[in-house]
């Protein structure tokens, strides 16, 4: 059998598990939700959306378990609706699902195309939606309803104040970092001509109009793009600190003061151009720290979309719906298959099963027994249940990671810029040197005029362009190596951070661990027949325990077909039982083999699965977590470098022991909680350590908020994706090895490139401030310790190449 | 030749600044906000999506045509 590909979400299959149609032999389908909305695209006439989805393959629709009326309560819209100066009603949403831009174009379109909707935008770059409607039309729970219907999902989020701020922050620096960029694109042509002109001669009438234009780009660089400089400059002395916009707000006014003197005074050298690169690049370095800025607060909203807006209480038998501020000690609470626990509290009544993957990262479904704790954030994935609040809502494990996570955000840690620190002495040396040149100069010299060109001159020659470029320069050739090794370093200030790093902490599952079940041992024996009845009931099911059986199966048995079984019943916790005839087949754990009367002596360290056929025990299979390639190279490697390896887990100790065994592992820390995994990093630094964490799952998104560097694997949640520093695309480990290798040697190149363009400083300052700096000097110096810099950078890649 | 100069000059600064305002004009509208879509803009540039793009805007003209009927109504 070959594989095919799914006609709407474009994955590949095996043909003979697709959905087939008589009346389209073209088309394939891997489930029901594709065939689903692949018809409802047909109908309303969206089937471009194919075209535009071209090579990139979509999630399947996802398969959502709540209902939407929660979206039409009175508690949703005090919350989240406002309405538009017209009347409609306006609601902003996180949309879960978005792959690529054919997905936006579909969503508004749908979203267009549905009666009563005034206008649907949805941003690609942090998924976030606007929606405006008419309430009298259609009420939001349709829209939702609409948005589901072709496979995507929305969560509504409370549009912060910091979020609009931020937004429009952005904005603003890109439109000043746009004018200041065109404007220096412009002056660097014109700097060709007038630079060639030095050394072929130029015409002083001439070179007087090249001085004009480059005038006229240069001073809406100056006033309106360094306007920012200017506003931090004036702030910083109004509560007496000496900052870095204060010296290039002064460094690119003085140095325009001299070139319009210059201009108009008809003697010398003008250097509008030095004027709008200082302002450039500084400026770039500033967008550069805004995006980061705007990106925590939309991981943040994201956050914030997963937490449920409300809960239901019982009180005296009668249900009702609550805002989670309204959930009180003591409180009877009821949630549903699929929905979020709001608070902690203690399980009543009957058994259940949650999935607490976001606190522990394991993907086994826990078992609970009345009395159990239910914590906050972990999904029911078995029947209603309900359960007695012991904590209301800003107490809740919930509440206390976001709340967390929040305050880490804000105030991501970071290590001193070298670059930025040098330069704040560097430029405070510049500014009192070139104030004694202009004091010698006027004291010995008497002419105001020359003192105060020979000033400045020290201030233009001094030339922060250099020094400017020595950090962005080598970094930008670190990042793009690192890329082509499948990382990516969201901000260039990292890969210091990460070169000065001296602890690795690990997370286990899917990092350590596939995070995927691997069958060990096999005791029994059963027929071919026997074993389809055991690949049908696996086929059926999710469970990780059942997809490791199923992939076993296949991968031993290729032609292997299932058989049809009837009474199919899931027990929660214990596995299947189901009906083949009157054979009855089971398939679970221990549990549920003694529930129905098996008798077994079976124990093992290992998860356990046995197979059963009317009573009888077949086969016993013992399945544990497969270690991923490489983990023992890469511990071999970090402890070469004198780096501490360090694992922390939410697993069990005997887990955790027998994983570090196995990989040669020293430290490890386990049955930590999110906020102790957290809290142990934090332990960490506090002895001064640089710490680097490396996770995956929801569960360490707040430890890795809280590291010097977090790294997370491509593949894991978009949470941990989100707060993390660095992402590892390819999801292997050799990245973490290269990662190191890139930083660190790009991290010399930078030392390298700022002493550089300090002894270039040493040489050039003294002359200057003797009086000597004639143009051609100034010219040749200025490209010459550019290129100086460039050029050594590009030898950080050499020994990569070799 | 200066003059010749100075026209090219100013005829240069002119058309950039032309552009510039052009472009200052498509960012206020918030054409370069969402940097993701704005790359992929090209792609959902067809006669098709035109025609959805006015039929879109009729659709809210009325929509809004109506609200303001029920508002002067109350």
């Amino acid at each position: 059998m070959s594989n095919v590909k799914c006609t709407h979400c474009q994955l590949e299959f095996d043909e003979s598990v697709m959905i087939t149609e008589e009346e389209n032999p073209d088309v394939y389908f891997c489930c029901n939700g594709c065939q689903g909305v692949y018809h409802l695209l047909k109908e309303d006439g969206l089937e471009s959306f194919y075209e535009k989805v071209g090579n990139n393959t979509i999630a399947p629709p996802l398969e959502i378990e709540s209902d939407s009326h929660s979206f039409d309560l009175e508690s949703f819209k005090q919350r989240y609706i406002k309405t538009t100066e017209e009347g409609f009603s306006s609601v902003d949403l996180v949309i879960e699902g978005i792959h690529c831009a054919a997905c936006i174009w579909l969503n508004e379109k749908v979203l267009a195309n549905t009666e009563g909707i005034v206008d649907a935008t949805i941003n690609f770059t942090n998924n976030k939606a606007k929606i405006i409607w008419d309430e009298e039309t259609i009420p939001l729970s349709k829209v939702i309803d609409t948005i589901r219907s072709i496979g995507y999902n929305a969560y509504p989020y409370d549009r912060s104040a910091e979020d609009i701020k931020a937004t429009k922050n952005k904005k603003d620096y890109f439109m000043r970092m746009a004018i200041a960029i065109f404007a220096s694109m412009n002056i660097m042509m014109i700097d060709i001509a007038k630079y060639a002109g030095f050394f072929q001669g130029m015409k002083e009438e001439t070179l007087h109009l090249v001085h004009i234009a480059e005038f006229i780009f240069a001073t809406p660089v100056l006033f309106y793009s360094g306007w920012i400089f200017f506003r931090g400059a004036y702030y910083g002395l109004k509560n007496h600190i000496v900052n870095m916009d204060l010296l290039v707000s002064a460094g690119a006014t003085l140095t325009y003061i001299y070139s319009l003197f210059v201009l108009f005074g008809g003697r010398g050298h003008s250097y509008f151009d030095s004027v709008a690169m200082i302002i450039t690049f500084v400026l770039v370095g500033k967008y550069l720290e805004v995006i980061g800025k705007k990106n925590a607060v939309d991981t943040m909203d994201k956050i914030r979309s997963g937490v449920p807006h409300e809960a239901t209480i019982v009180e005296d038998g009668v249900k009702r719906v609550v805002a989670l501020d309204a959930i009180e000690v003591g409180d009877i609470l009821e949630v549903k298959r699929g929905e979020k626990a709001s608070v902690d509290g203690v399980l009543i009544g009957s058994s259940a099963t949650f999935d607490e993957s976001s606190l522990s990262g394991e993907s086994l479904p826990v078992e609970k027994k009345e009395g159990d704790t239910i914590y906050s954030g972990t999904i029911n994935s078995g029947k209603v249940i309900r359960y007695t609040a012991t904590k209301n809502y800003a107490n809740s494990t919930l509440s206390n990671i976001v709340n967390l996570l929040e305050d880490a955000l804000s105030s991501k840690p970071e290590i001193e810029d070298t670059t930025n620190e040098l330069s704040k002495y560097f430029s405070i040396t510049i500014l009192l040197l070139s104030l004694g040149t202009f004091g010698a100069w006027y004291w010995w010299g008497g002419d105001f005029e020359q003192a105060l060109i020979v000033a400045i001159s020290v201030i233009v020659i001094a030339c922060p362009c250099a020094l400017a470029l020595a950090t962005p320069i080598a970094s930008l050739i670190g990042i793009s190596w690192a890329a082509e090794k499948g990382l990516l370093f969201k901000e260039a200030k990292f890969i210091e951070t990460f070169s000065k790093a001296d602890t690795v902490v690990l997370d286990k599952t899917g990092t350590i661990t596939e995070g995927k079940l691997e069958i060990k041992k096999i005791s029994g024996d059963a027929s071919q027949e026997q074993l389809r009845l055991l690949y049908a009931m696996s086929d059926g099911s999710n469970h990780p325990v059942s997809l490791a059986i199923k992939r076993y199966l296949e991968q031993k048995y290729p032609d292997i077909t299932p058989i049809e079984l009837r009474h199919i019943e899931q027990v929660e916790g214990q596995g299947i039982e189901a009906y083949y005839g009157d054979i009855r087949v089971l398939g679970g754990n221990s549990r549920l083999m003694k529930s129905r009367g098996i008798s077994l002596d079976f124990e093992s360290e290992y998860t356990l699965y046995h197979f059963a056929i009317d009573d009888q025990l077949l086969l016993s299979f013992e399945l544990d977590d497969r270690l991923k390639e490489g983990i023992v190279e890469l511990i071999a490697y970090l402890d070469s470098i004198n780096v501490e390896v360090v694992m922390a887990t939410g697993d069990h100790e005997r887990v955790a022991q027998r994983v570090a065994q196995e990989i040669a592992l020293k430290h490890y820390k386990s049955a930590l909680s999110p906020i102790e995994k957290a809290n142990y990093i934090k332990r960490l630094k506090e002895q001064g350590k640089k710490v680097v964490m490396v996770g995956d799952g929801i569960n360490d998104a707040l430890a890795l908020s809280y590291a010097d560097v977090a790294i997370a694997m491509g593949s894991g949640a978009d949470v941990a994706l989100a707060v993390s520093d660095v992402v590892i695309l390819n999801n292997s480990l050799q990245a973490i090895q290269d990662s190191f290798i890139i930083s660190r040697r790009t991290f010399t190149f930078i030392k390298q490139n700022l002493a550089l363009s300090l002894i270039y400083n040493v040489i050039t300052i003294p002359i200057a401030m003797a009086g000597y700096v004639i143009p051609l000097v100034a010219a040749l110096s200025m490209s010459l310790s550019s290129l100086m810099v460039v050029g050594n950078s590009m030898r950080i890649k050499i020994k990569d190449n070799k | 030749m200066n003059s010749i100069l100075m026209l090219e000059l100013g005829v240069g600064i002119v058309v950039s600044f032309t552009l510039l305002g052009i472009f200052i004009w498509a960012a206020r509208g918030g054409q370069f906000d969402d940097s993701k879509k704005m790359m992929d803009g090209l792609l959902f540039d067809s006669e098709e999506d035109l025609r959805a793009a006015v039929e879109k805007e009729k659709k809210v003209k009325a929509l809004k045509a109506k609200k303001e009927q029920e508002n002067n109504k109350k």
